[in-house]
């Protein structure tokens, strides 16, 4: 069993404000357990992907300080920006894989 | 001897294997049981067969590079995946095998001008690689996610066929019986057996290079806790990391000519279906293939693990996302394409990885569209109430009314497009304009660095290609030792 995330980095931070949203259902023990896989992950992807998921990462958070997460969640997913836009279908990608593989029995809005 | 993961200062052979999937592990085989003293290094773990789940979270981390999350980057950007334990590929892969077609081993002959290399040669050695892998087809009961594809390309009068596996069943054994015979269980113990030597999570940095000759080798080894440098000389070194891993590795070590320029894959799209009965099984795949637009546009199905099924329905959550409890109902299956695009492979100085780009070409996006627009044709008429395509805004399709309506919406930069077989990125022949080694692998202006792997195919086969790569690496390590001989 993963120990739960700090959210200690802004790519945490993201994951877990966009599975709240995604999946308001979701314990927050399975959402934290969630969020330390895909960071994990994220330091195992190939140096130059990483680096940009890294990059929009802390832009995404600095973006959400100011406006606030919500709304920048509402506005990543929806722009059909290329490389911006694959940032929160990699960390659906990754959390929601995880979910259902680790808990089959998880409901649509994340109830389990 | 076995595989050891024990890490010392210095090692010496006369032939080092660097990568042990398709070409490694037949390489050394071949080399080692001509009398050759072979060391193999291999980046990731051994994981013996069946110590972890196939197409698991679990296999991902372990076996596969990355964790299985890596892309090339383009519109779109395309999901590959590759091995990364003993065995490479093969441990992981679903097995399913196909023989070179003949068409692409002349087209290969005489486009790539290749020497003595023919039909006959290549399928003779595919003999020998269907007894060494037991490749056979299902003896007793297939999947019911096979049987759909069986099914709905019978209802359409599609052409389509079982394709064998190199696996190994008990008597009247089901399709889930099957254990893989990967290099871990065929080719690296044959290797062992004829003294060859292994050494595991230990990756090769760079190869030391004096003139057009490799010297040493420099490796740095991917266990935890361990941080110190092992140098390996040798007399002649074979590069067999995949089509990804070769080319960043000759790049480091200087060799730029049609290296990386030209990666070929065969990219493919996919879809749930939901049907009303059972169909999920979560850790096997479909062995049907329809091969009605082949090789253009082939069919099959995924792994549909809970997880799988949720990844596939994604793209469209709001949706599609109530699906997802249903998961046991549902299956996953693929279009494939040939494609006409290409890619690049490059070294970073500094960096790792290598970065990896591709791009699809207009008629290649075409095409994976009218393949999504078939497959989900055919699993209608399999049976399906609910197809589920994985392009964003794609519409749920439960008849053909609402097929013409995905058809119109497809746009292959909204869909999630993946490939795991990946070539071409060291072409081999004599057409020094258009290959980076010779005919037999020798990288051109070395005079003792091979290539032996995915990365010589000229271009994607147009099938699953395994049987290829290890047809190429067995005739390339024949000829090798044949020289040597005398
Ligand atoms: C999920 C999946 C499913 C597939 N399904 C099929 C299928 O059903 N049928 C089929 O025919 N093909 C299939 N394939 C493709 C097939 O597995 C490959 O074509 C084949 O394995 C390629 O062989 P290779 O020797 O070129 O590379 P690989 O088998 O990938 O082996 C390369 C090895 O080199 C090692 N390596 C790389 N760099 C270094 C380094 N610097 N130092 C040390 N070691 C290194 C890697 O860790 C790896 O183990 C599939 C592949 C995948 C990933």
């Amino acid at each position: 069993m993963r120990a739960p995330s700090t959210l200690s980095t802004p790519m945490a931070r993201f994951a877990d404000a966009l599975l709240a949203v995604d999946l308001p259902a979701l314990p927050v023990d399975p959402r934290r357990q969630t969020v330390s896989f895909i960071d994990e992950r994220v330091q195992t992807m190939p140096s130059v992907p990483r680096f940009g998921v890294k990059a929009i990462g802390i832009g995404v958070d600095i973006l959400s300080k100011l406006a606030g997460v919500d709304r920048v969640i509402s506005l990543v997913t929806k722009l059909p920006i290329p490389l911006l836009a694959e940032y929160p279908r990699l960390i659906r990608s990754l959390a929601f894989a995880y979910i259902w593989e680790t808990w089959p029995a998880t409901q649509t809005d994340g109830a389990q | 001897m076995t595989a050891t993961n024990e890490w010392a200062a210095n090692h010496e052979c006369e032939v080092l294997v660097i990568g042990s999937g398709a070409g490694g592990a037949t390489t050394a085989a071949i080399l080692a049981e001509a009398g050759h003293d072979v060391l193999i290094i291999e980046e990731g773990p051994w994981v013996d067969q069946g110590e972890v789940v196939p197409f698991s979270l679990e296999q991902m981390d372990r076996q596969y590079r990355s964790g299985g999350v890596t892309v090339a980057l383009g519109v779109p950007s395309i999901a590959y995946t590759e091995g990364r334990c003993a065995g490479g590929g093969t441990e992981v892969n679903s097995g399913l095998y196909r023989r070179p077609p003949e068409q692409a081993i002349a087209r290969w002959q005489s486009e790539y001008a290749i020497d003595d290399f023919d039909a006959d040669g290549l399928l003779s050695i595919c003999e020998e690689v269907e007894a060494e892998l037991t490749v056979q087809t299902v003896p007793g009961e297939h999947t019911r996610a096979s049987e759909i594809l069986r099914d709905g390309a019978a209802a359409l009068g599609w052409q389509h066929d079982e394709s064998p596996r190199w696996m190994s069943y008990p008597e009247g054994g089901r399709a889930v019986d099957g254990k893989r015979q990967s290099m871990t269980r065929t080719y690296l113990p044959r290797a062992f057996a004829a003294g060859a030597r292994m050494l595991t999570e230990h990756r090769l940095d760079r190869i030391v290079m004096s003139g057009g000759s490799a010297t040493s080798a420099e490796l740095s080894t991917t266990a935890t806790g361990i941080d110190q440098p092992t140098t390996i000389t040798f007399k002649s070194v074979f590069v067999c990391g995949g089509a990804i891993q070769t080319p960043a590795i000759l790049q480091r070590a200087g060799f730029r000519h049609r290296v990386g320029r030209t990666l070929a894959v065969h990219p493919t799209v996919k879809l749930a279906a939901r049907f009303d009965e059972t169909v999920n099984t979560p850790d096997d795949v479909p062995v049907f293939q329809v091969k009605e637009f082949a090789p253009g546009i082939s069919f099959g199905g995924s792994a549909s693990h809970p997880g799988l099924v949720a990844l596939s329905l994604i793209d469209n959550w709001r949706d599609f996302g109530a699906t997802v409890t249903a998961w046991p109902e549902l299956a996953i299956y693929y279009a494939a394409i040939t494609s006409q695009g290409r890619g690049w492979v490059q070294a970073i100085p500094g960096v790792r990885d290598p970065i990896v780009t591709y791009r699809l070409t207009k008629r290649d996006r075409a095409l994976l569209g009218q393949g999504l627009a078939r497959l989900a044709l055919l699993m209608l008429e399999a049976g399906a109430g609910e197809v589920y395509p994985s392009f964003k805004q794609a519409p749920l399709v439960r008849n053909r009314a609402d097929l013409a309506k995905m058809t119109a919406a497809f746009a292959a930069t909204q869909a999630s497009v993946m490939t795991v077989h990946l070539c071409s990125t060291a072409p081999m022949g004599e057409n020094y304009k258009r290959t980076a080694t010779d005919s037999f692998g020798k990288v051109h202006g070395a005079t003792n660095v091979w290539v032996n792997d995915a990365a010589l195919l000229p271009d994607a086969p147009g099938v699953n290609p395994q049987a290829s790569v290890m047809a190429i690496a067995i005739r390339n390590a024949r000829r090798f030792a044949d020289e040597r001989a005398g």
